[in-house]
Formats: structure tokens, sequence, C-alpha cells
């Protein structure tokens, strides 16, 4: 099919279903006023029932907490397809040298921003944990607190290099990382199950409300989601970047 | 009126997407146009959860029982955030490998199964 007769096939379909999505927006519920059965239930009882400040925490590692373990393996499957794409096809080789498209000028990085990258890495893996840890009180959580702390690692590229980069992200601690993140939800779903209670049933004690420590079985989650998020997103950004590598004699393609 | 806009910013999100997908002559900017129609879902949950005049579903420092907007569609979109992300890094990862297979990213120019 030609680009224009695919246009063209695109423009039908939407004559059709136009008039239909225009009666929709006409008949949705009023924006803001409407009920929300279910957010109001989770506000209401959250706090007294699991002594946790963070909502959005409460429904993702309690009430659907089995969804996300379901998110989770998607997680590890997609970062697993993406290292046998890219890394089957092309192997492991830490050590091998950045590469440089031809034509392209060379150009050293300045001072600064080496400076910033080195400085602010740290800092920004450091917010990265606190965001973990704040997941129960203060918005927050695994999955946004692992993605700033690999994406903090990225500074260092940017700064230093390719080649202090991936001396320094070990791809057998994020791989490692990444499983016992997903494997450690999946233990803390089946320890209730252990006691004859059903599965991810919150058996640890809950603490204090505003208290870090709050949330009992939940903390276990969260845990096990930073170390998959942070794992994860480590291996995808070594598997991107080490497509950059000069291609060695004889590998690759 | 402003209820009415969100919604429609959303069919306008998916559509402008879909034509990007329909017209689209690269494969990495199909996968962008991919995340744009992904960002209509994000706005659509969001729209749905909001309420007027309400904080946010954290009970830190406003007491449990203050006007707060539905926490269970945000749990939704930061599932869809993520899942977005690994998905569209297989795709690009997929992307990668057609281009070094073929030499090229049109869809229109590449054969199926041949070398």
């Amino acid at each position: 099919m030609t680009p224009r007769a695919r246009l063209l096939v695109f423009i039908g379909a939407c004559a059709c279903v136009l008039p239909a999505a225009v009666d929709v927006v006409m008949h949705m519920p009023a924006f803001g006023v409407h009920p929300l059965p279910y957010g109001d239930a989770v506000n209401r009882l959250g706090t007294a029932e699991r002594h946790v400040t963070n909502m959005v925490s409460l429904v993702n590692f309690d009430v659907r907490g089995f969804d996300t373990l379901g998110e989770e393996f998607m997680l590890l499957c997609a970062v697993t397809g993406v290292t046998i794409l890219l890394r089957g096809a092309r192997g492991e080789q830490p050590t091998a040298e950045p590469g440089y498209a031809p034509g392209r000028p060379d150009v050293r990085r300045s001072a600064a921003v080496t400076a910033i990258g080195r400085v602010f890495a740290p800092l920004i893996v450091l917010f990265g944990f606190y965001v973990v840890l704040h997941a129960m009180t203060t918005p927050g959580g695994g999955f946004q607190g692992g993605v700033i702390m690999a994406s903090g690692c990225l500074l260092i590229w940017m700064g230093d290099g390719y080649r202090s980069w991936r001396q320094m992200m070990r791809t057998e601690i994020l791989d490692a990382a990444e499983g016992f993140g997903a494997s450690l939800y999946a233990a803390a779903g089946l320890a209730p199950m252990v006691l004859g209670l059903p599965f991810l049933t919150n058996i640890l004690p809950f603490g204090q409300p505003k208290d870090l420590l709050s949330g009992g079985l939940m903390l276990v989650l969260n845990a096990g989601v930073g170390f998959a998020v942070a794992g994860g997103f480590g291996v995808l950004f070594v598997e991107f970047l080490e497509e950059t590598r000069a291609v060695p004699l004889g590998g690759g393609e | 009126m402003t209820g009415m806009l969100c919604w429609a910013t959303v069919a306008w999100l998916l559509g402008i997407g879909l034509y990007g997908i329909v017209t689209s002559r690269n494969y990495v900017h199909l996968v962008g146009c991919l995340s744009v129609v992904q960002a209509s879902t994000y706005l659509l949950l969001l729209g749905i959860g909001y309420r007027w005049q309400a904080g946010p579903p954290i009970f830190y420092d406003h007491p449990p029982g203050t006007p707060a907007v539905d926490p269970v569609v945000q749990a939704l979109v930061l599932t869809d955030i993520v899942i977005g992300a690994t998905v569209t890094a297989l795709l690009l990862a997929l992307v990668l490998r057609l281009h070094k297979r073929t030499g090229s990213l049109d869809a229109g120019s590449i054969r199926p199964l041949s070398r």
C-alpha cells in the first residue's frame, strides 16, 4: 500500500469515527465534579487501615499489588528483550573503545561539563535513593526513584565520556539488581502463602503514619521495585550506549 | 467547557499520533508517534481522576479526609509511564537491529525477509 493510499484509508476511517468521538466528548461526565467512588474509598481508608500517607503507593503496592507484580515482570521481559536483541547480536565487551562517526569532529569536553557531571551524578543518585525510601510518606516510590538513580549515572557518560561510564556501570551488578528486585517482589507475595494466608497479604507490622518505616509488606515490595527499575533502566542505558562503540574487527555484524 | 477541552485534547492527541503512524516513513518517527498516542491515555486517566479544589492524595501535610484527587488513576498512569518507557526501548532495539540488517528505516522500502 502506498503512503498516499494509506492516508486516504486513514482519512476515510477518521470521517467514520469523528462523529462518534465528538458525541463521546460531549457526553463525558462533567470534568472535576463527578463522583470518584474508588479513589474516595482509598483516600478514606488508606491511612486508617495501612498507616501510610502516600495513597498512590498504597494503590500500587497494596490495593492492586498483584497488578504491580505483572508490571514488574513486563519490565523484566522488555529489558530481557532489549538485551537479547542488542547484546545477543554484538557480544559483550566492556573494554571496547567508543566509536567515532566519520566526518564528525571529535571535540573535547570542557572541564566544566566534566566537573558538573561528577558533582551532580552522585547527588542525583542519592536523591533517587531518597525518593525510593520515602515511598510511603511523601510523593515517591520505587518506580520514580529507580529511574532517577539510573538516569543520574548518565551524567558521568555526558561528563567523562563512554569509557569511564562503562567502567562504572557493571552489568553483572545491574542484571543482578533487576532479577533480585523482581524475585524479591514475587517472594514477598509468596511469603504470606507459607503462613496459609492469601497472596500478598500484608503480614508485617504497619508502623506509625508519617514514619519512614510504615506500611509493612509494602516496604519490601517498594524495595523490590526500586532494585528492579534501577537495574532495568541501567541495563537499558548500557545496551543502547554500547551501540555507539567502535565495532571490533571480526566481530559484530 | 474546561472539561470538554480536556477530553477533546485526549481525542486530538490520539488522532495526531495515529496520523503520524499512518504517514510515517521512518521507524524512529513511528515509535515517537506511538508515544504521542500513549500520552493521550495519561491525559485521559488524569482528567478522569481530577477534582476541583482538591489536593494531592498524600496526607502528610494535611490530615486524611481533606478533599483529594483520585489516587487510583494516578497509580495507573505511573504504571503506564514505566511500561511505555520500556516498550519504547524494546521497539527502538528492534529498529536498531532492522537498520543494521537492511540499512534502512523506511517501512516502504523494506521488503519482508529479504536480505
